[in-house]
């Protein structure tokens, strides 16, 4: 109950209180506010924007997904776990490192300008809708990829086998195996659509006019808290959609899959065509991950700059580190208490607190992070708002979901009798929590901490709002050093950033290797 | 099986306590965490609008210099001088920041108006200009920058006054930054406020008439007329003096310096000390050394070349020093009124 209870704290008070305000102004209930922004033309106009940013990122992220996810999972295409290593990558830093890095290629002084004068040109379409579809949609292709590789994964092999007696791979693929991972794609879609619709960094990078950033500059340069959730309600409506969407596709079956189960699946012969294949996917890696990372090196990877960024944002990499590190141990502990939850739905109405944890964590920051500065900033909750525990509570609600059902995966593939035979031969709950099922769901606890650290350590929109003075994030800090600072400076803070993602991960991953090696 | 459960559950035992053990720590940590935010003393909170680029290094001389912590809130470049002066406004009742720094005094003067800065007359802003200060010392201005046209080198025609913005010959020409944001909305309410407001809605009205495009910021406005995709804007000077030492084919025009013309608009920084602050005295050292002439020298020779307003302080070759430039003759508690007048007429004409 202590998980829900916190869950209801960190994420539906602020956003019940936003709400509450906004519909009193001036000492009276009113629609004001809401009459104000919702009829504005331009707040459909930008309504609109977002709707077709998001469909069109979902579009490219859904369709290369999927196909690589299936190249990856299911054919004997060479290097396969290192490709979906490199397309995940852009999962570990936020979007707007790949809309600097383009930058550096295709900007008006760009890398590609220096040697055909079409910069203005490419400028002209990276800062546009197709620049931020190509951002967006690289960077959220992991999210498609990896759940089509993990349901993949998780397919009773036998179905497959029984229709390969009788029909080719094509046609198996077709009839088979892809309407049977179709909820995990659908998941991913939905998922991927909601992250755009919310996703605020690229676009204030590129200029694009979009909700978030729009709501962002309603609290932020016109510190409307009314207007400011009224231009969220919009949004809040999609996420809903959304929610209600994906409910209806994981019903009955949301925790069937399983990790690590591939050995028994027959792989896809590619034949001749596996080196055109291979060619192939290189490439396209090489467009949407090796383009944009070596922008940021190339610019960014020079002593004087790299020296500058570590002066200018040295402790603010390290506070990313440790509040990100922070949030996800908490993250942790509150997600194996949500995941028990669910998992014994020993709680009437489980099934809200799941829901409550997958609303927040699609739901934009700048519309939680104004909805935990209306509930904290008083004097008397100072102890709070002027700490950087203020920012943690944030990712807390932000990212609970992930941790829930990162550790629900865990549960799921554990046997319920070992509980119940503990509890009949006398174990109280404590012992039955922390003697038999922590470590039972250890690696999904630890899966649970790392993917939660990236999440938090890329945060964008949370920390430029709830960043308590002197004690912002690298991602922040980049952001606010944007204005007037060289590009190589930024280049430089966003190599750091990736840096950041990538060496603990890099430890983790060794760890866990040595770890699961047999002494 | 009940033997060999106990056995295991027994075994797990440690693990439970090994768990807690480490909860706590968490616990603690976190608790250390959140007590590290208050309690301060030698510190001092300041939100900042003047580029972070260009305020950092000053306040980390003042920390080196007076071993006081300076813990600062800076603004992204979308809500480039609005963000923290807004956020000030909603701290009224809890206020966080000692010291603002403001890149105008517009919006430290509506610090004033709404009660939020308290007065307070810097020893070291002695010889500063009056004109530059709030006559009761809620805000005190310092390194200056003015509002000065970019003219592309290969530009069709050659702007000299702001009013070249509506002139039918110079129709889609002409960038400028988004009014909502920044020295822009400065800008508008000076020529609002010499203007009056029926020529000043005129003035609105021609841009959209003459397709002024509109920019997100003014380095953004600099960029676009050095690239020749625009002819000329109206900038701050740093960003014209910032893009003239890049190299860039500009030319750097100071408008509106003729007979019977309003001049140029001079916007000083401005620092106010804030009602309430946690912690004053500290909030008054930092004031006293940001008007100081030693931090005015290192401004006005950093990439930002912002004009000194203390006597006798060197300026850069870029820039006209103070005393040889035909300046609007605006009081900037006017502007601050103004600017909170004619923000909905702003906000209708951008289309928010």
């Amino acid at each position: 109950m202590a998980a829900v209870v916190v869950l209801a704290i960190v994420g539906l008070l602020p956003l019940c209180l936003m709400v509450g305000s906004s519909l009193w102004v001036d000492g009276s209930l009113s629609s004001r506010n809401y009459v104000e922004v919702l009829g504005n033309a331009r707040t459909w106009i930008l309504f609109r924007n977002s709707l077709v940013l998001a469909t069109l990122t979902t579009a490219v992220a859904g369709l290369a997904g999927v196909s690589l996810g299936i190249l990856v999972a299911r054919t004997d295409l060479p290097f396969s776990s290192s490709i979906a290593v490199v397309f995940s990558l852009p999962l570990l830093f936020p979007p707007y490192i790949l809309a600097v890095g383009w930058f550096e290629i295709l900007g008006r002084g760009g890398i590609l300008a220096r040697w055909i004068p079409i910069g203005e040109t490419t400028s002209r379409w990276l800062f546009g809708l197709p620049g931020a579809v190509l951002v967006l949609g690289s960077a959220f292709l992991p999210i498609v990829l990896l759940l089509t590789i993990t349901y993949l994964r998780g397919m009773n092999p036998s179905l497959e086998q029984a229709a390969r007696l009788s029909a080719g791979w094509p046609a198996v693929l077709r009839r088979i195996t892809i309407p049977l991972i179709t909820p995990g794609i659908l998941l991913s879609l939905v998922l991927v659509f909601l992250l755009s619709m919310g996703e605020f960094g690229a676009p204030a990078f590129l200029r694009i006019d979009v909700f978030p950033v729009a709501s962002f500059t309603q609290s932020s340069a016109f510190y409307n808290f009314g207007a400011a959730t009224a231009a969220a309600m919009p949004l809040i409506a999609v996420v809903l959609a959304g929610l209600l969407m994906i409910q209806r596709i994981l019903h009955g079956r949301a925790y069937s899959f399983r990790w690590g189960g591939q050995s028994t699946l027959e792989r896809i012969p590619l034949g001749r065509k596996k080196p055109i294949v291979l060619l192939a996917v290189v490439v396209l890696a090489a467009i949407l991950v090796g383009v944009p990372l070596a922008g940021v090196l190339w610019r960014g990877s020079s002593v004087a700059a790299l020296s500058d960024a570590l002066q200018r944002a040295g402790e603010s990499a390290i506070r990313s580190f440790v509040y990100a590190g922070l949030s996800a141990t908490f993250l942790s502990v509150l997600g194996f208490f949500v995941a028990y939850l669910v998992y014994r739905r020993s709680v009437a109405g489980w099934w809200s607190v799941d829901a409550l944890a997958l609303f927040l964590f699609t739901l934009p920051g700048t519309v939680l992070g104004i909805g935990l500065i209306a509930l904290w900033n008083h004097p008397s909750t100072n102890w709070i708002y002027a700490t950087p525990a203020m920012l943690m509570i944030g990712f807390v609600a932000q990212y609970a979901a992930l941790s829930s059902r990162i550790v629900l995966a865990g549960f799921s593939q554990m046997s319920p009798s070992l509980e119940e035979a503990a509890e009949v031969a006398g174990a109280g709950w404590f012992r039955r929590v922390f003697g038999i099922l922590t470590p039972l769901v250890r690696p999904a606890l630890l899966a649970s901490w790392a993917v939660t650290f990236v999440f938090c350590l890329r945060d964008v929109a949370l920390p430029l709002l709830l960043a308590s003075p002197g004690r912002d994030t690298l991602t922040a800090r980049t952001m606010t050093l944007m204005a007037n600072g060289s590009s190589e400076l930024i280049a430089a803070l966003c190599l750091l950033a990736v840096l950041l993602a990538l060496l603990p991960l890099g430890a983790i991953g060794i760890a866990w290797r040595l770890w699961r090696t047999p002494a | 099986m009940g033997q060999e459960g106990s056995q295991q559950l027994a075994a797990g035992f440690p693990v439970a306590r090994r768990t807690v053990n480490r909860s706590c720590w968490i616990v603690l940590s976190l608790a250390a965490l959140v007590g590290c935010g208050t309690g301060r003393p030698n510190a001092v909170t300041v939100y900042v609008s003047e580029d972070q680029i260009f305020s950092e290094s000053i306040l980390k001389d003042f920390k080196r210099e007076t071993g006081i912590k300076v813990n600062a809130v800076f603004d992204t470049e979308e809500a480039k001088s609005t963000g923290v002066m807004n956020r000030l406004l909603a701290e009224k009742n809890n206020p966080q920041a000692d010291v603002y720094w403001a890149n105008e005094p517009v919006r430290a003067d509506v610090l004033r108006q709404q009660g939020i800065s308290t007065p307070y007359k810097p020893v070291s802003a002695a010889e500063i200009p009056d004109r530059f200060k709030d006559q009761q010392g809620y805000w005190t201005g310092f390194s200056a920058r003015a509002r000065l046209l970019v003219v592309n080198k290969a530009a069709s025609i050659k702007p000299a006054s702001a009013l070249a913005y509506v002139d039918p010959k110079t129709k889609g020409k002409g960038v400028i930054a988004n009014p909502l944001f920044g020295t822009t909305t400065a800008q508008m309410a000076a020529l609002f406020t010499l203007w009056g407001d029926e020529k000043g809605k005129q003035f609105l009205a021609g841009l959209k008439n003459n397709k002024v495009k509109l920019s997100t910021s003014n380095g953004e406005s600099a960029d676009f007329v050095a690239s020749g995709e625009f002819e000329f804007a109206l900038v701050d000077s740093d960003d014209a003096v910032d893009r003239v030492r890049h190299g860039k084919p500009l030319e750097i025009v100071y408008p509106d310096q003729g007979e019977g013309e309003v001049g140029v608009l001079i916007l000083p920084n401005a620092v106010a000390l804030i009602r309430g602050g946690p912690n004053a005295e500290n909030g008054k050292k930092l004031i006293e050394y940001l008007v100081s002439k030693e931090t005015e020298r290192k401004l006005a020779f950093a990439d930002c070349a912002q004009i000194p307003l203390h006597p006798g302080v060197a300026t850069p070759k870029e820039i006209k020093p103070i005393e040889q430039t035909k300046t609007m003759n605006v009081n900037y508690a006017d502007l601050g009124a103004k600017l909170q007048a004619i923000q909905p007429i702003l906000k209708e004409w951008v289309g928010y």
